[in-house]
């Protein structure tokens, strides 16, 4: 009997069907190299301070994601480093991405110190994504400034509208929550572009410097678990001080911070709502609108407002546990696939097709491939 | 890895000369419908699933060079660690025994084969 050998497809890495579904990626991030990024620094000032040997604010850490993976701090760069437009349309081939939706990865900007030096950086940021992104055809989350406000809407009403810039990326942290009133001129802002607010994790906030944070050892308590756990927090606090009572078309995709907690928050946030109501109309925008609770059950928000991307999945293997979790967790509405390329949590959309929770539901594969993207992204 | 002393019948398939597989470095083979890598291993050949258990990345593609390599550090995804007989995943790094098929932290293994080699050409066991 012969043998039927061949040599494999290099190109091809995901599965092949994965070429006939439209594919929306909504966490891509590019890398701009530190000297080219400082060429964009507008005030003189501001990129003499950052180009000189002290450089950017140094940002104190005691515990690193190296200490996790043999690449130790590479696990940043484990697929390569995209700086212009060609290098996301190389990564988004092998991976089948049709619209990579890409921002300016750098997540340790938002804990860093000095305000004025941030938002120099935000600023050139900005415009290195226009000039090597926006302007060739891709998709891009333009970086919002959480640390000031009043500049995040400067830059909205800088660069938001221009053709190609289709949401604002910015972070969720222990600090202060998205819910506090000063943000509500961004969230304005943000609902007058139609413009998405994603909230990504932020790297260097790792609960140090806390009793239970000295004692988070492994990044599977502190990547794992403590992102979602102030992902969940800021959820909550948006929905429970009446964000989206006062701005209702408001979106928010977070951004790593997990998924298969929706069902807890459901369940849970009505319950506690429902038997105790009667501080919601002591919470500031109540107190100014005079209104007494909130508009609906604090689940519909969960359900209208917020999108979660999917990264990394951890999907159940068997596929009759993953459709109940999927169905629990409004998937369908809810979920946005997202490949977080190039670092080592890498999610390619290998799900979508090696599990029959979504190879025997097309619609469901399609809303979190593309479906829900589109809904809340004008492309 | 590679059999001593062994008859090459139908049960082994000639996948590749070894000029096709420098030192280091592996290729990927279908063979009557089962994926196989294959490695060079300091001279030894080694055939491995080309399946990662974890995600089903392709552990063939594992050491090609990243985009914009000369700005990262190491230069590849994944790859051959020869000293230690592993390939790590292209996608998660996740470090595969060449001879076990063994991810060590997990416990979970995927298939290896029989290799042989005999004028310069590589033949896999299925």
């Amino acid at each position: 009997m012969t043998s039927s050998v061949r040599r494999l497809d290099t190109d091809v890495e995901v599965p092949p069907e994965a070429y006939d579904d439209r594919i929306v990626d909504l966490d891509f991030h590019v890398n701009p190299m530190e000297d080219e990024l400082m060429s964009y620094v507008e005030d003189d000032r501001a990129r003499d301070k950052l180009t000189t040997e002290f450089g950017s604010t140094p940002v104190m850490g005691k515990w690193d994601a190296a200490y996790a993976i043999k690449e130790g701090n590479e696990g940043l760069y484990t697929q390569g480093r995209a700086e212009h437009a060609e290098d996301v349309h190389e990564a988004c081939e092998m991976l089948a991405v049709d619209e990579p939706i890409v921002n300016p990865g750098i997540n340790n900007l938002n804990l860093q110190h000095h305000p004025v030096l941030k938002n120099a950086v935000c600023q050139a940021a900005n415009d290195y994504m226009l000039d090597n992104f926006v302007d060739e055809g891709i998709y891009t989350s333009m970086m919002l400034p959480k640390w000031d406000p009043e500049y995040a809407v400067e830059e909205l009403d800088r660069v938001g509208e221009e053709d190609g810039v289709v949401a604002a990326y910015s972070w969720f942290d222990p600090k202060v929550p998205w819910g506090n009133e000063q943000f509500d001129p961004v969230f304005e802002k943000l609902v007058e572009l139609d413009f998405p607010l994603m909230l990504h994790g932020s790297l260097s906030y790792w609960p140090q410097h806390s009793y239970i944070g000295d004692d988070m050892l492994t990044w599977t308590e502190i990547l794992g678990f403590d992102w979602p756990i102030h992902g969940m927090v800021n959820v909550i606090n948006m929905i429970m001080r009446g964000v989206f009572d006062r701005f209702p078309d408001l979106n928010v995709v977070i951004q790593e911070a997990g998924h298969w907690w929706v069902p807890f928050l459901r369940y849970r946030m009505d319950e506690f709502y429902e038997m105790h109501p009667d501080d919601i109309q002591i919470t500031p925008r109540k107190m100014e609108s005079g209104e007494k609770y909130l508009n609906q059950a604090p689940s519909e928000y969960l359900k209208d407002n917020f999108y979660l991307c999917t990264q990394p999945f951890a999907l159940p293997r068997n596929s009759g546990e993953a459709s109940k979790m999927l169905d629990l967790s409004f998937a369908e509405e809810m979920f946005v696939y997202s490949s977080d390329w190039p670092h080592q949590t890498l999610d390619p959309p290998t799900w979508f097709y090696t599990s029959r929770a979504f190879s025997d539901d097309e619609d469901l594969r399609n809303a979190v491939l593309h479906g829900n993207a589109d809904e809340i992204l004008n492309i | 890895m590679s059999s001593e002393n062994v008859t090459v019948d139908d049960a082994f398939t000639k996948v590749a000369t070894t000029e096709e597989i420098p030192q280091g470095t592996g290729i990927g083979v279908d063979v009557d419908g089962i994926e196989i890598a294959v490695y060079n291993v300091e001279g030894e050949f080694y055939a491995i699933s080309n399946r990662c258990a974890h995600q089903r990345a392709p552990l063939c593609k594992a050491g090609d060079k990243k985009i914009n390599a000369e700005h990262t550090w190491t230069d590849t995804r994944g790859g051959v660690n020869e000293e230690s007989c592993t390939v790590s995943c292209p996608w998660h790094l996740w470090e595969w025994d060449l001879e076990t098929g063994e991810h060590e932290a997990s416990g979970q293994r995927i298939g290896t084969f029989d290799t042989h080699v005999e004028d310069q050409d590589v033949y896999v066991r299925i």
